[in-house]
C-alpha cells in the first residue's frame, strides 16, 4: 500500500503558510523530503539528529518563519528532551510529520513486530500532543487540522503517516 | 590560558547593541549580572547541548541581525553532530562563542576527555572562521571584528571561574519566548 502524495503534500504545506522545513528523512517520506528540496519557495534544513532540528525549527518559529518537521518516530523518540524543551515548554506550535516504522509490517501480521510500532501513539499521547493518522490522499485534511490545533493549543501536534509518500 | 568568565561576559555586553544573545547553563547565571537587554534569551532548560541549534535557526530566520550563542563545551558534546549543521548552512550573521572550561560546571565540575580539540573539531565539521582566543585583552579588541564582520564565526574562549553563582532563578518557558518574539516585533 501507498501513502499521500508528496507534491500535494506540499503544495498544502505552502497553502498553511509553512515556510521552512526541517527534516531527517526516513525511506517513507524520502520522496516528501524531494519535493521540498525541489520546490523553490520552501527552505529545506537536514539536520544530524532529530533533536538538533528540533532545536533549529524552534528558533525559526521564534525568528518569525513557519516551519514543518519530518522525522520518523525512532527520531521522534531520540528528540523528546528537545520536544519537551523547545516545543511544550515555551508553548510553540510546531506541526511534526511521523513516520511511523513498524506500521505496515504490523497491519499484514508480519513477524518479528518492529518494536518502534507500539509506542509511536501512546508516546504521543503522554506528552498530550494531538495527533492524527495520514494514510493516503484522502486524509491529507488531517494536515491542516494538526496546523491548527498545535496554533489552538499553543504546542506541537503532530500528523503521523503509516506508508510512503507517493510523488 | 584561561580568562575570567565574568570578565569575559562583561567585555561582550560592554559592546554589544542589538544583536540577540542566547544563553544557557552557567552563562545564563551571570549573564544577567552584566546585561539586561530585551533580545537577551535565557535557553537554560530549553533542551540539553541545543542552544547553537536554536541560534542557528534564529540565526536563519532574521538574517538582518547578529545572533550570537554563549554556550558551554559540555553542552557542545551533547549535540556535536551541529557542527556540522552550523557548516552547511552557515549563517554570515551567526558568532558562537564557546566558553571552555572542560567540566560540567553547573552540576558539580565533573571533568570530561580533557584532550578534545574542540577548534579542531569546528574546522573539520566545515566551518570556517574559527578561531581560539585566551586573552581578555586580545578578546576585547577582536570584538568589533567579531560583532560586525560576516561569518559564521565559531570561537572558543577558555575560561575558568571564581565568583560564586547565584542560584537558579528564571521565568517560565513561554515569557522568555513572547518576549523575544515583542523584541523583534513579532507580536504585540
Amino acid at each position: 500500500m501507498s501513502g499521500a502524495s508528496a507534491a500535494r503534500t506540499v503544495a498544502l504545506l505552502k497553502t498553511l503558510g509553512f515556510t521552512d522545513a526541517v527534516s531527517i528523512p526516513d525511506g517513507e517520506s524520502r520522496l516528501l523530503y524531494q519535493a521540498l528540496v525541489d520546490d523553490e519557495e520552501m527552505e529545506v534544513y537536514l539536520p544530524t539528529r532529530e533533536g538538533e532540528g528540533i532545536a533549529i525549527a524552534a528558533g525559526l518559529w521564534v525568528g518569525g518563519r513557519k516551519p514543518v518537521i519530518v522525522l520518523q518516530n525512532t527520531g521522534l523518540m531520540e528528540a523528546g528532551d528537545a520536544l519537551r524543551g523547545c516545543g511544550i515548554g515555551p508553548s510553540i506550535p510546531l506541526l511534526l510529520l511521523v513516520g511511523w516504522r513498524g506500521y505496515p509490517g504490523a497491519m499484514t501480521g508480519a513477524l518479528p513486530i518492529d518494536s518502534a510500532y507500539p509506542y509511536t501513539e501512546p508516546l504521543l499521547d503522554a506528552w498530550g500532543l494531538a495527533h492524527r493518522r495520514l494514510m493516503s490522499d484522502d486524509d491529507l485534511g488531517v494536515i491542516a487540522e494538526m496546523a491548527e490545533a498545535a496554533e489552538k493549543r499553543s504546542k506541537p501536534a503532530a500528523v503521523v503517516y503509516g506508508y510512503g509518500f507517493t510523488p | 590560558m584561561s580568562m575570567e568568565r565574568l570578565d569575559v561576559l562583561k567585555a561582550l555586553a560592554d559592546r554589544r547593541t542589538d544583536e540577540i544573545v542566547v544563553t544557557t547553563m552557567t552563562a545564563t547565571l551571570q549573564w544577567p549580572q552584566v546585561s539586561s537587554h530585551p533580545l537577551d534569551f535565557d535557553f537554560l532548560a530549553f533542551g540539553m547541548g541545543h542552544a547553537a541549534d536554536f541560534a542557528l535557526g534564529l540565526a536563519l530566520a532574521r538574517p538582518e541581525r547578529k545572533v550570537i550563542v554563549l554556550k558551554g563545551d559540555g553542552g557542545l558534546l551533547m549535540s556535536l553532530g551541529s557542527l556540522v549543521t552550523l557548516g552547511r548552512y552557515a549563517p554570515p550573521n551567526l558568532l558562537v562563542l564557546l566558553l571552555e572550561n572542560r567540566s560540567y560546571e553547573m552540576t558539580g565540575g565533573q571533568s570530561f576527555a580533557t584532550e578534545v580539540d574542540f577548534p579542531a573539531l569546528a574546522s573539520g565539521a566545515g566551518l570556517k572562521n574559527v578561531e581560539r582566543i585566551d586573552d581578555l585583552t586580545r578578546f576585547e579588541t577582536e570584538l568589533s571584528r567579531l560583532l560586525t564582520k560576516p561569518g559564521p564565526h565559531f570561537v572558543v574562549l577558555p575560561v575558568t571561574n571564581s565568583a560564586s553563582l547565584p542560584p537558579v532563578s528564571h521565568t517560565d518557558h513561554t515569557s522568555r519566548v513572547t518576549k523575544l518574539r515583542q523584541a523583534l516585533d513579532l507580536v504585540p
